[in-house]
């Protein structure tokens, strides 16, 4: 009953804070800032969506909870592959939108999980932190490989591209929020459709493949849901780095149960209240608005130091 | 009935299985021993689909399991390795419902619900019924997993070393669920165990393996003498036989004969 | 490789280097002692080869201090939060007393890299991890987390594009007058020698050490020192290169193995040719540009670790 309480509690939390963000301040200016603030809201709203499904499942699958596609380089490569467009192309406008760029994006995503998920994730014994770590510096690595490309296209204007590689809700375009939120919204339904699979594949492999799950075929469809949702993401926002895991280990905590039905929306709850509150931090508070990601960064980065220090490397 | 056709299973140059032909009779329990290295578990893990074999056929009532769909085969098959210890916050009643995804895919029927509860009453749960799993003590935590593969409704249980790490009511416990499901429900269980005096004293035939082969299989009596533990194990074996089964006794060596 | 090829290697590294810039100079111009080409070399060229070999040894033998001191082999400056401590110590010293110069900077960096390096190895020692990758992850997060705290404030105090340009580790600026700082190196990596015995006891536990008669505590500061200030220096004169400090040591150990006073020269030697390759390199990909050796050392340092990691434990 508790459990319920804050789960509602919490949507109508998320409900409250999307109406201030909206109204509070705008003089209810229907013209031109509730516009611009309701496509910011929508961003935030699929974003949050995005972040919380994507890390979530991706736990599921990869049986821990330290390890999201965000640390595991998902986003380092998306970048790495536009920097690379822009260099072969020579285009300015990436992201999605463009329907080659989807299509490329996706498929490469689904490339690169599809490797992590052979050589590292797929027999369970593996050392969580040797991934965690390899996900690290690879995220590393392809940023380096990211900024010199970078360099190579303007190499007078580096430091202005720095800027890409973090996360703002104002680059939305109102056309590429409602491309993504139709592209969002077909991969819930395509999840929803499967969460008892989900929730017996959080047993582990053997167990699902006992208890009569096409386990091969299961993991390989999470994980395209998966590189969708991390390339609308991207694109959309930005890199979200340890956002992740926090939003994933807050909505365990809460959710008193580990069915994918109460955890995932609870996820998304988590992931739109904190980029809502953070948003407004922002704006109201420090004038420049491009620290939602310093901010989001520093709280999730403490909280994931925090929590290995804890399991002192046994989880 | 399951049976292997000389079935073999390596690991690039590595050969851990070599020409296995065996047959498991059903309605039986079955107890996999032998020493560590002989293969036991990966012979079970192709029982079960987790591994394909290299080489062979693994046959189920004649026709060849590999042909089998996923779905099917988990109704005729449940396995249960080491409860893994992930931190699930499932209650007992919640694991065991698991056991029915096969039938109803996580959509629990009326019929599902009387299934489950039966399951939790043939292993005396129901005082535990609502506790978290991470919460209770690993052999009852062992007693609610194997609740699940027996609310699978299987001809065949597989089981993986069940007893590591239990206390030894806990294992005498899940012993006697076995065969009770074997008795009762006329349930083939297969089981790799270490332990030689519950193997001997629960089963009904006896596989013994060695070096990736079959050493010998037959009934228990059969199988379990003092020259074929000694040439399987290495070890001096002394069966005392008593009005409620026998025991073997291999951890006092005779002082005469050195260990080497 | 034996040692002499080594040697070979590194001198011929440092000519390369010397040779290799924006303004064409020719060994004839420089023997024929013509002003122009001399001007170059003092300089622009040769403070250049001072720095990155300076900076090469000075980081690989940081790395080798650290791996002692924490018993781990894949800790360096880069993945225990010292260089991005002493990124932050610069960062506060520009707010908070703007008028020092590279040396009062300099200082602040000491003392941010040497206090998130004792409580990094604070941490390391009381929580016993049972697994040795979570040593290095920590310190990257541990970095990652300093990092952030440093890209808040430089935020708030509106220097955050004015950091990142010098944060990222370039030889470029280096020129004469400008760099002198890094010339501290050199007695650090004089005493590193001279106490290359007692690292190595060191790195052999603490049991070990107190019953070999070694102070485990005192020398591990000391070497935490050592290392605060190469950091420091080097951050300041050039900016942060990640992962020389791992890559080298290691590298060096699975041929030379790990006796201290024997592969500690080699070590140095290595850093530098290593530094001295990724500058070059960084000269001539896109010529007449620079990459920053940054990114260089970054990418070429990142996949040998990662292959260093596999290779491991795969």
């Amino acid at each position: 009953m508790r459990h319920m309480a804050t789960r509602y509690g919490l949507w109508l939390l998320v409900l409250l804070l999307a109406v201030g963000f909206l109204l509070l301040g705008s003089g209810l200016d229907f013209d031109y800032v509730i516009p611009k603030r309701l496509t910011r809201l929508a961003a935030i709203g699929i974003a949050g969506v995005c972040i919380a499904y994507s890390s979530v499942i991706f736990q599921t699958i990869a049986g821990n909870r330290i390890l999201t596609p965000a640390i595991m380089g998902y986003e380092a490569i998306y970048l790495l592959f536009q920097a690379l467009l822009i260099l072969l192309l020579g285009t300015q406008s990436l992201l999605l939108g463009r329907d080659g760029n989807v299509l490329l994006s996706v498929l490469l995503m689904l490339g690169y999980s599809w490797l992590i998920h052979r050589w590292l994730l797929r027999n369970g014994s593996h050392n969580v932190y040797l991934l965690l770590l390899l996900g690290l510096v690879l995220s590393m690595v392809m940023g380096t490989f990211t900024q010199f490309i970078q360099l190579k296209i303007s190499p007078g204007e580096f430091s202005i591209f720095q800027g890409f590689n973090y996360a703002s809700f104002n680059k939305a375009q109102p056309a590429q929020v409602i491309y993504s939120g139709v592209l969002v919204a077909a991969v819930c339904f395509i999840a929803q459709r499967t969460l008892p699979v989900l929730d017996v594949l959080a047993l582990g492999r053997d167990q699902a493949i006992s208890l009569g799950v096409d386990y091969p075929r299961s993991v390989r469809l999470q994980l395209a849901l998966i590189a969708i949702l991390v390339a609308v993401s991207t694109s959309l926002v930005g890199p979200t780095a340890f956002m992740g895991v926090f939003v994933a280990n807050i909505a365990y905590a809460l959710a008193g149960t580990t069915r994918h039905r109460v955890t995932l929306p609870l996820g998304c709850a988590i992931a739109i209240g904190i980029f809502i509150i953070a948003q407004y931090l922002v704006e109201q508070w420090l004038n420049y608005n491009t620290s939602v990601s310093i901010l989001i960064n520093l709280v999730c980065g403490v909280y994931l130091l925090a929590l290995m220090i804890r399991t002192r490397g046994t989880a | 009935m399951i049976s292997l056709q000389h079935v073999y299973k390596a690991y690039g140059a590595k050969h851990v299985l070599s020409d296995v032909s065996v047959q498991f009779p059903p309605g039986q329990v079955t107890s996999l021993i032998g020493p560590n290295g002989a293969g036991k578990s990966t012979l079970l893990m192709l029982i079960a689909r987790l591994l394909t074999p290299t080489r062979g056929d693994v046959l189920m009532g004649g026709r060849n399991i590999a042909d089998v769909p996923v779905r099917d085969y988990a109704k005729r098959v449940a396995t249960l390795r080491q409860s893994p210890d992930f931190n699930l916050r499932l209650t007992v009643e919640e694991l065991v419902a698991f056991g029915r995804f096969p039938y109803s895919r996580g959509a629990l029927t009326a019929q599902d619900r009387v299934v489950i509860d039966e399951a939790i009453e043939f292993l005396s749960l129901q005082p535990l019924r609502l506790c978290y799993i991470d919460e209770l003590s690993g052999g009852q935590r062992q007693m609610a997993f194997l609740a699940m593969t027996i609310a699978q409704q299987t001809d065949y249980l597989l089981l993986d070393e069940p007893l590591n790490n239990l206390d030894m009511k806990h294992a005498v416990h899940i012993m006697r669920a076995l065969r009770r499901l074997c008795d009762e429900q006329g349930r083939t269980v297969i089981l790799v165990v270490h332990d030689i005096n519950f193997a001997a004293n629960y089963s009904d035939h006896i596989v013994a393996m060695k070096g990736g082969a079959i050493h010998r299989h037959g009934p228990v009596d059969q199988v379990v003498t003092e020259a074929n533990l000694r040439e399987l194990f290495d070890l001096d074996f002394e069966i005392l036989h008593s009005q409620q089964g026998f025991v073997c006794n291999y951890f006092n060596p005779s002082p005469s004969r050195e260990l080497t | 490789m034996s040692r002499t090829a080594v040697v070979v290697l590194f001198v011929v590294l440092c000519g390369l280097s010397l040779m290799v810039g924006v303004k064409q100079v020719s060994w004839v111009e420089l023997l024929s002692f013509s002003d122009d080409a001399w001007l170059t070399l003092t300089a622009s060229r040769l403070p250049r080869l001072a720095a990155l070999i300076l900076t090469g040894v000075g980081l690989a033998v940081c790395g080798v201090i650290l791996q002692q001191i924490v018993r781990n082999r894949f800790v360096e400056p880069g993945t225990s939060g010292g260089l991005d401590a002493a990124k932050l110590g610069i960062l506060i010293s520009l707010t908070v007393a703007p008028g020092a110069g590279a040396a009062g900077r300099m200082l602040f960096a000491l003392a941010f890299c040497f206090a998130a390096s004792l409580i990094y190895v604070a941490i390391i020692r009381r929580i016993q991890f049972k697994n040795t990758v979570m040593v290095p992850v920590i310190g990257l997060m541990y970095g990652s987390v300093l990092s952030a705290v440093a890209e808040f404030y430089a935020y708030r105090h509106n220097i955050l594009q004015s950091m990142q340009g010098w944060m990222l580790g370039d030889f470029s600026k280096i020129v004469q007058g400008n760099y002198e700082i890094i010339y501290l190196i050199l007695p650090i990596v004089v005493l590193t020698y001279l106490y290359a015995h007692r690292f190595t006891v060191l790195g052999m536990g603490e049991g070990m050490a107190s019953s070999l008669g070694l102070n485990y505590a005192a020398n591990a500061a000391l070497g935490l020192m050592l290392v605060a200030v190469t950091v420091s220096a080097t951050v300041i004169t050039v900016g942060a290169i990640p992962f020389v400090g791992l890559v080298i040591p290691n590298l060096v150990a699975l041929h030379y193995g790990e006796n201290l006073e024997r592969t500690l020269p080699i070590v140095a030697l290595c850093g530098a040719s290593l530094l001295l390759i990724c500058d070059i390199l960084g000269r001539l990909l896109i010529y007449p540009f620079e990459v920053p050796i940054g990114l260089t050392a970054g990418c070429i340092g990142g996949v040998v670790f990662l292959v260093l990691l596999i290779r491991k434990y795969t």
